[in-house]
């Protein structure tokens, strides 16, 4: 996937050079649904903004605590049913048949040949961004919590790591597939990049 | 993971899950929880939107008045949201391990819907409080408490009993009755200062 992503950099760039201006930008680098893409993003970093910035904010810590759950609320519906399926065409459900068994379903969108590819690069970039970096600096508020021993606050961040962290599964889940599982996407995905590192130090050498 | 159905359509077109349909669902189960019959609805269109709602609300109106200071004893927010989803969590657990056939989620949905009649006795707990504190309005409030009390494990025993082989509904049963006990134990001894 970054692979992908570097040389549409370096696709982008050299189309900027040529061409100033132009009205036929390529496909790929058009955002399709910014509302989404806005929202995608303004829940998720709100929350954090919040939780780092409460001090200045107000001086009731309900205040902060219920802002914060409810932005996180947002996110996670927004997230799952909106910008999943809009920016990425992935989705993911639970579905309890008549034995009253629980399937979980992981789902993406087949590419078809003979339409336009409607997948813009530009937003998956977006929602994969803020789809990982978020959970991490939730899990980072975590160990700061525990270990500066603001207890209090370490409900609303669980929260945050519970709530931002299934959406990261469910959504890697869609995209690795049911072919492979993901711990050896994992490894194939390290080989990849240690290959690539000992390649690119043989050529600067 | 917060519900359980999808909407129908192609994923990527352009008609994303509405949420007026889901704001539905979480006001139809209300109404399960408050006329509790032996339906599969609760449990088999699961949402965890309606505990969450019912247990922000049950942690706000649990405060007192003097809600920073750290020194008063009655349970601040935090905790109110870590003996309710703990709690949750640990009956799931209770069920699942005495071999119960009902899914993890399923069951926090049911407990958490199931919250909702100790909700309105906490409010109307608060309401009666505004009259000034006395042996009358004990008497009320306790009244109050074991009536929705009452009325909550007849809800969810309603959904959970059946998930579980009859030789050990007791055992299944017990802590759901400790859990509601505990919540309604907060709630009777509230008092706003």
């Amino acid at each position: 996937m970054l692979q992908q992503d570097s040389n549409d950099d370096t696709e982008d760039v050299s189309l900027f050079d040529a061409e100033e201006e132009t009205t036929n930008r390529p496909r790929k680098s058009k955002i399709r649904h910014p509302v989404a893409s806005f929202f995608h993003l303004f829940f998720r970093v709100s929350a954090v903004v919040v939780y780092l910035l409460c001090e200045f904010l107000s001086s009731s810590f309900i205040a902060c605590m219920v802002t914060i759950i409810l932005l996180l609320s947002c996110d996670f519906w927004a997230v799952k049913n909106v910008t999943g399926r809009l920016m990425v065409g992935l989705r993911w459900w639970n579905h309890i048949d008549e034995d009253g068994k629980s399937h979980w379903v992981f789902e993406s969108r087949k590419e078809s040949s003979q339409e336009n590819k409607t997948m813009s690069e530009a937003e998956s970039r977006i929602f994969w961004l803020g789809l990982i970096a978020c959970p991490v600096l939730w899990v980072i508020f975590a160990f700061s919590a525990l270990f500066s021993f603001r207890i209090k606050w370490l409900a609303v961040v669980i929260m945050g790591v519970v709530l931002q962290g299934a959406n990261l599964y469910g959504y890697i889940r869609c995209k690795v597939g049911s072919r492979k599982n993901l711990t050896s996407m994992a490894t194939s995905y390290l080989g990849k990049q240690f290959l690539r590192q000992n390649t690119g130090d043989d050529q600067t050498s | 993971m917060a519900e359980a159905e999808e909407s129908p359509g192609d994923p990527g077109t352009a008609s994303p899950r509405p949420l007026m349909r889901d704001l539905k669902a979480v006001g139809k189960k209300f109404m399960h929880v408050l006329y509790p019959r032996k339906s599969n609805t609760l449990l088999r269109d699961w949402d965890l939107w309606g505990p969450l709602i019912l247990c922000v609300t049950l942690a706000l109106m649990l405060q007192r008045d003097s809600a920073d200071s750290e020194k008063d004893g009655g349970p601040q927010f935090a905790e109110v949201f870590v003996i309710v989803w703990f709690g949750a969590v640990t009956i799931t657990l209770n069920s699942k391990l005495l071999g119960g056939n009902i899914s993890f989620f399923q069951s926090l949905c049911v407990l958490g819907y199931c919250i909702l009649p100790l909700t309105v006795a906490m409010l109307i707990c608060r309401l009666v409080l505004l009259a000034g504190p006395g042996p009358v309005n004990f008497m009320v409030r306790l009244f109050v408490v074991i009536v929705m009390f009452a009325w909550s494990i007849v809800a969810s025993t309603a959904f959970l009993a059946d998930s579980q082989p009859p030789n050990r509904r007791a055992l299944a049963v017990y802590p759901v009755f400790l859990f509601y006990f505990v919540i309604s134990w907060m709630i009777l001894t509230f008092t706003p200062q």
